[in-house]
């Protein structure tokens, strides 16, 4: 792994942490609506392979405990895991259209949060907070963010060189 | 290498982070109040960048509110001169009253030790999983927050209580809308007691109060407050309202209270920072 790699990852997980720390003080419902730190495993796993996502996962998902003020290792598990599905998956199939690129963030992040759900119910003995239903469509809307981000990126690159 | 190799050694590592988690995670159950050693050193490593990133935010706000503001402050101004002046008749009138059961120099001196009690603090963090269990403070061990010190809203209406100082500058509150939370109060109007629980989702419920309990006794619109007898929270905080009262088959009645202190405005909150056992001293 290149420096420039390394910068890049801590970049991506800065700006996570800042969207958290603000947004957990001005609305957190916000929170329940976009997963940016898995947007952050995703782009990665998929640049660079599945022992890289589920590393990152890890790393993603103990932030991701630090906010959420619960169990450390629930939301970390389930981010290494999906981590790993993201950059296996992401090598048997091409990701890189925005319409491809959507339904497969779609998947990974409903699959996340099933297994989110599942630890977190079996873990901590009460019922998960859903945000009057916004949790639901937590995978929709940051496929959305994320496809938008990645369109972005792209745009980005090409105007560079 | 080969694929499968490669692939081998990927397993290998998912292998190795899961069984990390499953470790992480046997070290923190079963959960009790106190936060773990690990929690800890999360918290106090990671909770300077959050303080520095929101200071610098709440200054552009400030900024915002020091500069466009500036305009209502003439309005504003005069409205808080009005208000102070039926506070001080208020007050006024709260001493007098008091005055009949105590002396002056010792109301002076109760007054005085109730300011200097207070610690004002600052929400710094919701608990995004459930937004009614508990809140994290801008104040920690280095301000001699202890578990169990009650916490008040900015108009003197009952938040909850530290559960524990995770760090040096940041403690959790457990708010009354947890539904682990219990608290023994009464009804004001004929002092009916119960105990009040969060239901988790915004609101409370005042527990243990028999359904052969009367509606002369006890009546929707009446203000809940601490009773004391948890021997946590001192007597006389108010805490909510009764908006609801239905009896079904069980022994008790079914009632529902709306807690005083809002969510939306919850971002400068009061810390007593009487250790609880002193209120029930006597």
């Amino acid at each position: 792994m290149r420096l420039n790699d390394f910068i890049r990852v801590a970049i991506g997980i800065l700006i996570s942490f800042l969207f958290y720390t603000i947004f957990s003080r001005v609305s957190p419902s916000f929170l329940l609506l976009f997963n940016v730190f898995s947007l952050v495993v995703f782009y990665f796993a998929v640049k660079k392979g599945e022992i890289f996502g589920s590393c990152l996962g890890t790393v993603c998902g103990l932030f991701q405990d630090y906010f959420f003020s619960g169990v450390y290792g629930v939301a970390g598990l389930s981010k290494t895991i999906s981590g790993f599905l993201a950059g296996y998956l992401s090598k048997k199939i091409d990701v890189q259209t925005p319409l491809r690129n959507f339904f497969f963030l779609i998947i990974l992040l409903s699959f996340e949060l099933i297994l989110w759900a599942l630890l977190f119910s079996f873990i901590v003995p009460e019922s998960i907070s859903t945000g009057g239903g916004l949790i639901f469509f937590q995978p929709v809307a940051t496929a959305v963010l994320g496809t938008f981000a990645h369109f972005l990126l792209k745009k980005f690159k090409k105007d560079k060189y | 290498m080969p694929l499968f190799l490669k692939e081998r050694k990927s397993l290998t590592i998912l292998i190795a982070l899961i069984f990390f988690h499953f470790l992480l995670i046997s070290m923190q159950v079963p959960l009790g109040e106190k936060a773990s050693i690990f929690e800890k050193t999360v918290f106090s490593v990671f909770s300077p960048v959050r303080h520095g990133i929101l200071s610098f935010f709440r200054s552009i706000g400030n900024v915002w509110n020091n500069y466009f503001y500036l305009r209502n402050v003439q309005g504003q101004n005069e409205q808080m001169k009005e208000q102070i002046f039926y506070l001080q008749q208020e007050n006024n009138l709260l001493r007098n009253a008091l005055q009949k059961f105590r002396s002056e120099r010792e109301i002076e001196e109760n007054l005085l030790e109730m300011h200097e009690s207070i610690l004002p603090s600052r929400v710094i963090g919701l608990d995004p999983s459930n937004f009614y269990k508990s809140v994290i403070i801008n104040r920690g061990t280095l301000d001699g927050i202890k578990k169990n010190m009650v916490v008040l809203d900015k108009n003197g209406d009952l938040v909850g209580r530290i559960v524990d100082a995770i760090s040096l500058k940041e403690a959790r509150v457990q708010m009354i809308t947890d539904n682990e939370s219990g608290i023994s109060v009464f009804a004001e109007g004929n002092r009916i007691r119960g105990i009040l629980v969060g239901d988790g989702e915004g609101q409370c419920l005042m527990r243990y109060v028999l359904a052969t309990t009367t509606p002369e006794e006890i009546s929707e619109g009446e203000d809940v407050i601490t009773s004391g007898y948890d021997r946590i929270y001192p007597s006389g905080i108010r805490v909510g309202r009764i908006v609801s009262i239905t009896t079904d088959t069980s022994l008790h009645k079914h009632i529902v209270v709306i807690p005083y202190f809002d969510f939306r405005y919850l971002d400068q909150i009061a810390v007593i920072m009487k250790d609880p056992q002193e209120f029930f001293k006597d």
